[in-house]
């Protein structure tokens, strides 16, 4: 899912970057309010336990591979803006320090796994709770299909960018279907691992103020 | 409280049994299977080619450290990784609550 240097043209890396700033700014906007201790300090133990799930490469059968990427449980724990730092900041520290994912394609990576990634999960999780009440089957059921979903389309949004980017023609019809296609399948994955743990957390942790509480997801 | 989670000798136990683990599937098994995303595969179809590894800024590339094997160099790479998270995290939270 890391799209590494020399897959976008430069067009399409800077678009994904100005596009990728402004969600971030706008969300720290939407939910800004005072950040407490333990909310930072959620924030940097998931962040570690997200880099090193994405260490663990599960190679499949059929000759591909597959790694957890973190972004829709950041979502469902810390809600969208913490959530979006939280991948962030995986990211950066990733790019900057392993090279893994691109310096020039940082900006379509931020915006595929922390934007699209953690809003898509926090989203369904969110509205699973209050359709279905705060039952432990409607949070499984919605940590599941929230985690899918931000898998299928953080790969369609990847599959769009690398799609575009090409020195001659377009290829969208190409590298869209075989990252959505791959990533509907891969998801399962993403799901079933997203849902244990969300459901694990949730009786366990005492998160007070955080999106996840007894009581079932507080807006931010 | 959740500020206790930094603290919580658990939480660290499991990301350390994971990091111990992570070898064995992100090199050994990648390895034998020719470690291949789905966006390796698109990105071949369209002829896009990586060129991280001949334009690249840090001696840690792809989670490795000079001077080890590949599996235990990996092994110290998330450590550092992990370690350079808590370090920014640690400073934010002190920040956070110095402000408190």
């Amino acid at each position: 899912m890391h799209i590494p240097d020399g897959f976008l043209d430069a067009w399409t890396a800077s678009i994904t970057y100005a596009v990728a700033v402004g969600c971030g700014l706008l969300l720290w906007k939407k939910y800004e309010r005072d950040l407490r201790a333990e909310e930072i300090s959620l924030l940097t133990v998931l962040s570690a336990a997200v880099f090193v799930a994405q260490m663990l490469n599960w190679p499949l059968p059929g000759g591909t591979s597959l790694h957890f990427v973190g972004g829709a449980l950041a979502g469902m724990l810390l809600g969208p803006s913490l959530g979006f730092a939280s991948m962030t900041l995986v990211l950066v520290v990733q790019c900057l320090l392993f090279h893994d994912g691109g310096i020039t394609t940082l900006g379509a990576n931020v915006l595929n796994m922390a934007v699209v990634g953690v809003l898509t999960g926090y989203a369904v999780f969110k509205l699973a709770v209050r359709l279905a009440g705060n039952k432990r089957s409607s949070r499984i059921a919605g940590a599941f299909l929230g985690a899918w979903l931000s898998i299928v389309l953080a790969g369609f949004a990847c599959g769009l960018e690398i799609g575009l980017s090409p020195s001659f023609g377009f290829y969208i019809d190409v590298t869209v279907p075989v990252m959505v296609g791959w990533h509907a399948l891969l998801g399962v994955i993403e799901g079933v691992v997203t849902a244990l743990v969300v459901e694990y957390l949730h009786a366990r942790l005492p998160l007070a103020a955080l999106p996840l509480t007894p009581q079932g997801v507080v807006e931010r | 409280m959740a500020s206790n989670l930094i603290k919580s000798k658990k939480v660290w136990i499991a990301i350390a049994i994971m990091l111990v683990a992570s070898p064995l599937l992100g090199v050994v098994l990648a390895d034998v299977v020719n470690y291949h995303e789905p966006l390796d595969l698109a990105a071949e179809i369209v002829g896009l080619r990586d060129v991280s590894e001949k334009i690249t800024w840090t001696p840690f590339f792809d989670y490795s450290i000079p001077g080890f094997p590949a599996e235990a160099g990996y092994v110290l790479a998330g450590a550092l990784g992990v370690a350079v998270i808590v370090a920014i995290g640690y400073v934010v939270m002190k920040a956070v609550e110095t402000r408190e």
